[in-house]
C-alpha cells in the first residue's frame, strides 16, 4: 500500500484508564469484529491479561478506515504492555509508530505510568493525540485533566478528544484525528530491507512469530532474511497482518506492520528490538536502539515436590521459548532442594512467570524472596556480581560492594504525601526533584536502592496513598553500599532460602521482624523450635516457637471413619505443601515472609 | 464378631460443645423417625447375628422404654453380650432402668462430661453430681452395674482444681468404664465456632489453654491407672473384663451395622452411611425404603493402622507390613511417638497425645 495511506499509532495509558476498551471500540468501530464477536477486551488474549487488566505482550491490528475524506486508509493499531517491568518493549513498539493516543481518565489524570511512556513516546518524535476518557462519569473534570496534561507533559489539548470508550462518545473523532494528526510513514519500497523486531512468540506449529513494521523494502514469502543481532539467515515461510484473527498476504512493504515466521526455533533468535536485513550482500546498516534486555529482579524458584525438579526445568524452558527476557540457571538449596535462580525484569514479571508454571504446567512451587544483583569487589581485586544470598562472599574477602540503583518518579496527590516522603526515606531514598503538577498533584523524583524496590514497596506505597501514587523507574546505575547477609536459622540449623542482603543499618530491625513474622508462620511443631537471625556468627534476633502438646481426634462417633480419615488426609496435605528442613516444617508462605518485612508494615 | 448401631439423635437441648447431628427437633419427626428406624432394622437381611448393641445419640434414654424394647425385639439375637444404651442423667429413675434391663440393656453410658457447677453452668447439661451418683445407684440397683461415665477435659471455667473434683467423684463413684475427651475445637459445635472466631459466648474465652487440657487428660491416665482402669484406647479406660466390645469393633476392622440418621455401617471391605439429618432421614426411609446417602470401599490398609494404633496394645506388624512406612516408623520411633519390635507397633505416652501426627504416616494421599 502506499504509504501515504498507512498510519501506525498506539495507545498510552495508565492502567485502568480503559486503553484496552478502547482498543475493542476501535476494533468494532472499523469493522474488524462484529458486536458478536466481540469478546471484552480481544487484545488481551492472555489469561492473565485479562484477569489482572494488563498488557503482556504487544499486538498489531491492521484496521480498514475510510475516512471522512472518502480515502480508505490502512490504521496499525500496536498495542503495547503497559508497566515499568516492560519498558523496554514499549519503547520498541512505540519506534515502530508515528503516533500515540494518550489516554487520560477523566477524573484520576496523568499518571507516572503514563508520563514515563509519553516521554519515550515524546523520545521517538510521535505525534501525540491526547484523549480524556471515561467523560460520562459523574466525577470526571475534562477541563482540569487538560490544564493537566498541558502542565504536566507541555502538549497542547485543546484540540483533546473527549471520549467515552465504554459507551462508543468520541471513537469517530480518536479514528479522524488519527488519519488527519498522524504521519503516515516515511520509508523507501525499493531501498534494501530493514524491519524492526516489535515482538515476537513461538507457536508449535511455525516457530517463532515475529511482528514487525517495515521501515524500508518489502519482505514476501521465500525471501532470505538476516536477524542482525544473532547474524542468523532464515527463509521467509510465511507473511500476514492480524485483523485481528491472522490474514495471510503476499507482501509487507515499507510503513506496514505484520507478521512473518521463518522456521525460528527460539524467541532468543528474533529479539526485540532487532532488525530484519536482507541476507544478500547490500544490506542496510541496522536501527539503532536495540539493547539485549537484562534482568534486574533475581529469586528462586523450587518445586514443592523435590520430584517435580524436571518438570520444572522443562516448563521454564518452554516459557523461555516465548520469553526471552528471564533467564534461569540451576541452583541447589539445602533447605528446598534442587531448583533454579532465575533473572526477570521486575516484580511483575516474576509473578507473571510464577503464576504461569503453577496454572499451565501445574507444578507448585515455593519462590524465594526477590532480590537484586550487586557487584561485589574482593580482596584479590575480582569484581564479581552476586544475585543470590547463597553465592554472597565471605565478609572477610569483601572490599566493596555496589548495588543498583534506581530514579523513580512517583506521582500522588497533595494529602498522601507525608506518607510517602516518610516511605521514601525509610527506602533510602535521595530526593532528587519535588514538582506541583497541577491541582493537587506533587511529582516527586528520587534515588532509589533497587533492593528496597523489590521488598514490599509497591504495597507500601498503594496502602500509603490509598491506591493513587503512581509509580515510574529505570536503572540509573550503582552506588557503594553497606551490605550485609542475614541468615536465618530455624531449629539451629540455617535455612539458606531465608537469607536475604539487607542494609546494615536495617539488619537488626529487619531481622527482629523477620523473625516475629516467621513465628506465625511456622506452625508449632511437636517440639520446641528456636528460631533466630544471625549476620554472620552473631545471633541478633530469637524467638520460640512452642512445642504443640496435642493432636488427638478423641472421639469416634458411631463408628464414622470417613470423618476421621478426611481430618488426617487434610493434615498430610497440608504438610505436603510445606518443606521439611532438619525436622522442622516451614510453609511456603514462610518463604516469603522476607518480602513483608519493614518497620511500619506491622499490620499485626 | 458384628455390632449394631442404633442412632438416636434427639435431645432436649443442644450442648455448646457437641459437634454430632444431634441437637432439638420437632416432637413429631420423633415419632416418624422411630417408624423409620424400626423400618429400616426390620427390613435388614442380617449377615450374621450381632454380638453387641449400642444405641447412641443424641440422648436414647429420653426415649419412650416401650420403643425401645421395640427396636431391640427387631434385632436378632436376644442375649447380647453387650448392650449399651447413652443417657444423659437427670432422668433416670428405677423403672426406666428396670424396663432397660427387661428389653436386654446390660451397659449405661453416662454422658456426665463433668461433675463441676461451674463448668456444667453454660454447656446446656442440667443435672448435677449428686444427680449422677443416685442414678449410678439406681443403675446398680437394676442390675446394671456395666456402667460409663464420660468427662470432658478443655471445658470453659475447668481448672485444675474442678478437674481433680471431677476425677474425685469417679473414682468415689467406682465405676467399671471412664472416656475421656479432650474439647474439640471445630465448626460443628457452637462453642468451637467461637473459640475460631476468637468471642467470648458459651465460656468461649474461658476454655483452658491447650497444654493445660493435655495436662488435665494426662492426669485422669495417672489417677485411673492407680484406681485400677487402664487405658486401653485413647479415650477409653476400664477394668480388666470391662472394655466396650461395642467400642473396640471400630479399631478392629470387625463388621457393624448402623440405622438411623447419620449412621455409619461397615461390612464385607465397605462403608456406607445414611442421611444425616433426621427429616432427611425419614423422608428417604419414607419414599425409598433406605436413607444410604455415600457408599465407600474402606481403605482397609490405612485403617488398619490408623483405628488399631488407637489401641494401646497397638498393631501387629511385621517387617513386611512396615517396609512401606520405615522410614517414617523409624521417625515416630526416634522422636518418641511409638514403639517398635518388629513385631508389634503401639503408641508410646507421648504419641497417644500426638496421635494425629502418627496415623498422617498411613494414610495415603494421591500427589498433585
Amino acid at each position: 500500500m502506499d504509504p501515504a495511506f498507512i498510519r501506525n499509532f498506539s495507545i498510552i495509558a495508565h492502567i485502568d484508564h480503559g486503553k484496552s476498551t478502547l482498543a475493542d471500540r476501535l476494533l468494532e468501530y472499523t469493522g474488524a469484529l462484529s458486536q458478536r464477536e466481540m469478546m471484552a477486551q480481544v487484545l488481551d488474549t492472555m489469561d492473565l491479561e485479562r484477569e489482572r487488566g494488563i498488557t503482556i505482550k504487544a499486538h498489531a491490528v491492521r484496521l480498514d478506515y475510510k475516512a471522512d475524506d472518502g480515502v480508505d486508509y490502512q490504521l496499525n493499531l500496536i498495542d503495547t504492555p503497559g508497566h515499568v517491568d516492560f519498558t523496554y518493549e514499549v519503547s520498541r513498539s512505540l519506534q515502530a509508530c508515528e503516533g500515540a493516543l494518550l489516554v487520560v481518565d477523566a477524573s484520576q489524570g496523568v499518571e507516572a505510568q503514563t508520563l514515563a511512556n509519553t516521554y519515550l513516546a515524546i523520545h521517538h518524535n510521535l505525534e501525540l493525540i491526547p484523549v480524556i476518557n471515561k467523560i460520562d462519569l459523574p466525577s470526571a473534570e475534562p477541563e482540569r485533566i487538560k490544564e493537566q496534561v498541558e502542565q504536566i507533559i507541555g502538549l497542547d489539548a485543546s484540540e483533546a478528544v473527549l471520549a467515552s470508550a465504554k459507551n462508543g462518545i468520541g471513537i469517530h473523532e480518536i479514528l479522524e484525528a488519527v488519519v488527519a494528526k498522524v504521519p503516515a510513514p516515511k520509508g523507501d519500497p525499493n531501498a534494501p530491507l530493514r524491519a524492526l523486531i516489535f515482538d515476537s512468540w513461538f507457536d508449535p506449529y511455525r516457530g517463532v512469530i515475529i511482528l514487525a513494521r517495515i521501515i524500508d523494502g518489502s519482505i514476501r514469502k521465500g525471501q532470505k532474511i538476516r536477524l542482525w543481532a544473532t547474524d542468523s539467515v532464515h527463509e521467509v515461510d510465511g507473511v500476514g497482518y492480524q485483523s485481528p484473527k491472522p490474514i495471510p498476504c503476499d507482501t509487507l512493504s515499507a510503513g506496514e506492520v505484520g507478521f512473518l515466521f521463518a522456521n525460528i526455533k527460539t524467541v532468543s533468535d528474533a529479539q526485540i528490538g532487532d532488525t530484519i536485513l536482507d541476507a544478500g550482500p547490500g544490506a542496510a546498516e541496522p536501527l539503532p536502539g536495540f539493547e539485549e534486555m537484562k534482568p534486574m529482579v533475581f529469586a528462586g524458584l523450587y518445586p514443592v515436590e523435590s520430584h517435580e525438579h524436571g518438570l520444572l526445568r522443562d516448563a521454564l524452558e518452554k516459557l523461555r521459548l516465548n520469553d526471552s527476557a528471564f533467564n534461569f540457571e540451576p541452583e541447589s538449596s539445602v533447605a528446598l532442594g534442587f531448583g533454579f535462580r532465575a533473572g526477570f525484569l521486575g516484580l511483575l514479571h516474576l509473578e507473571i512467570v510464577q503464576e504461569r508454571l503453577e496454572r499451565e504446567f501445574q507444578i507448585d512451587l515455593i519462590t524465594t524472596a526477590p532480590g537484586v544483583r550487586y557487584r561485589v569487589t574482593l580482596g584479590n581485586g575480582n569484581v564479581i556480581e552476586v544475585d543470590s544470598p547463597t553465592k554472597w562472599p565471605d565478609p572477610s574477602e569483601i572490599v566493596k560492594i555496589e548495588e543498583p540503583i534506581i530514579d523513580a518518579t512517583v506521582i500522588t496527590r497533595e494529602e498522601h504525601l507525608g506518607e510517602i516522603l516518610k516511605l521514601l526515606e525509610e527506602k533510602r531514598g535521595d530526593q532528587k526533584k519535588f514538582e506541583h503538577v497541577g491541582g493537587d498533584r506533587v511529582m516527586l523524583g528520587y534515588e532509589l536502592p533497587l533492593n528496597e524496590i523489590v521488598l514490599d514497596f509497591y504495597d507500601r506505597l498503594k496502602s500509603a496513598s490509598r491506591g493513587y501514587a503512581s509509580l515510574d523507574y529505570h536503572l540509573a546505575g550503582y552506588r557503594t553500599s553497606s551490605m550485609v547477609k542475614l541468615d536465618v536459622l530455624v531449629a539451629g540449623e540455617p535455612v539458606d532460602a531465608l537469607s536475604i542482603i539487607v542494609h546494615r543499618e536495617f539488619a537488626q530491625n529487619r531481622g527482629k521482624e523477620l523473625i516475629h513474622r516467621l513465628r506465625k508462620l511456622i506452625p508449632r511443631q511437636m517440639f520446641e523450635v528456636a528460631l533466630q537471625a544471625a549476620i554472620g556468627s552473631k545471633i541478633i534476633a530469637r524467638e520460640n516457637i512452642s512445642a504443640i502438646r496435642k493432636n488427638v481426634i478423641a472421639k469416634c462417633y458411631g463408628g464414622d471413619i470417613s470423618r476421621k480419615r478426611k481430618l488426617l488426609e487434610k493434615q498430610k496435605e497440608g504438610k505436603r505443601r510445606m518443606k521439611r528442613v532438619g525436622r522442622v516444617d516451614i510453609p511456603q508462605e514462610a518463604f516469603l515472609a522476607v518480602l513483608k518485612v519493614s518497620q511500619s508494615s506491622s499490620e499485626d | 464378631m458384628a455390632g449394631v448401631y442404633i442412632s438416636y439423635p434427639f435431645c432436649a437441648q443442644k450442648c455448646t460443645y457437641c459437634n454430632f447431628a444431634s441437637g432439638v427437633f420437632p416432637a413429631a419427626l420423633e415419632g416418624e423417625y422411630f417408624e423409620a428406624l424400626l423400618a429400616e432394622i426390620k427390613s435388614t437381611e442380617w449377615p450374621w447375628t450381632p454380638e453387641t448393641v449400642y444405641l447412641g445419640g443424641g440422648t436414647p434414654s429420653q426415649m419412650d422404654p416401650g420403643k425401645l424394647a421395640r427396636l431391640l425385639e427387631a434385632i436378632p439375637g436376644g442375649k447380647w453380650r453387650e448392650a449399651t444404651v447413652e443417657a444423659a442423667p437427670g432422668g433416670i429413675t428405677a423403672e426406666l432402668a428396670g424396663a432397660w434391663a427387661r428389653a436386654g440393656i446390660n451397659r449405661v453410658s453416662l454422658g456426665v462430661q463433668s461433675f463441676a457447677q461451674a463448668e456444667l453452668r453454660g454447656t446446656g447439661r442440667k443435672h448435677t453430681a449428686g444427680i449422677v451418683a443416685s442414678e449410678v445407684e439406681i443403675l446398680r440397683g437394676s442390675g446394671i452395674s456395666n456402667i460409663s461415665v464420660d468427662l470432658i477435659s478443655g471445658l470453659p471455667r475447668q481448672t485444675e482444681e474442678s478437674w481433680n473434683d471431677s476425677l474425685d467423684w469417679v473414682r468415689r463413684l467406682d465405676v467399671p468404664h471412664v472416656s475421656i475427651y479432650m474439647l474439640e475445637v471445630d465448626e460443628d459445635s457452637r462453642l468451637g465456632l467461637e473459640i475460631l472466631d476468637g468471642g467470648t459466648k458459651y465460656g468461649a474465652g474461658r476454655v483452658p489453654r491447650e497444654e493445660d487440657i493435655a495436662g488435665f487428660y494426662e492426669k485422669a491416665v495417672d489417677m485411673l491407672a492407680e484406681h485400677g482402669l487402664a487405658r486401653y484406647e485413647i479415650s477409653n479406660f476400664a477394668r480388666a473384663g470391662y472394655e466396650s466390645v461395642h467400642n473396640l469393633k471400630y479399631w478392629r476392622l470387625e463388621p457393624y451395622l448402623g440405622f438411623g440418621a447419620d449412621a455409619h455401617s461397615f461390612c464385607g471391605g465397605k462403608r456406607w452411611q445414611n442421611a444425616e439429618s433426621p427429616a432427611d432421614y425419614v423422608v428417604r426411609m419414607r419414599e425409598a425404603g433406605a436413607a444410604v446417602v455415600e457408599r465407600t470401599v474402606a481403605s482397609m490398609e490405612e485403617e488398619y493402622f490408623f483405628l488399631g494404633l488407637r489401641q494401646m496394645e497397638g498393631v501387629e506388624a511385621g517387617p513386611e507390613r512396615i517396609a512401606p512406612y520405615r522410614k517414617d516408623v523409624e521417625r515416630l520411633v526416634e522422636m518418641g511417638l511409638v514403639e517398635y519390635d518388629e513385631r508389634r507397633l503401639r503408641l508410646t505416652r507421648r504419641g497417644v497425645l500426638l496421635s494425629n501426627d502418627v496415623f498422617e504416616v498411613f494414610i495415603h494421599t494421591c500427589p498433585g
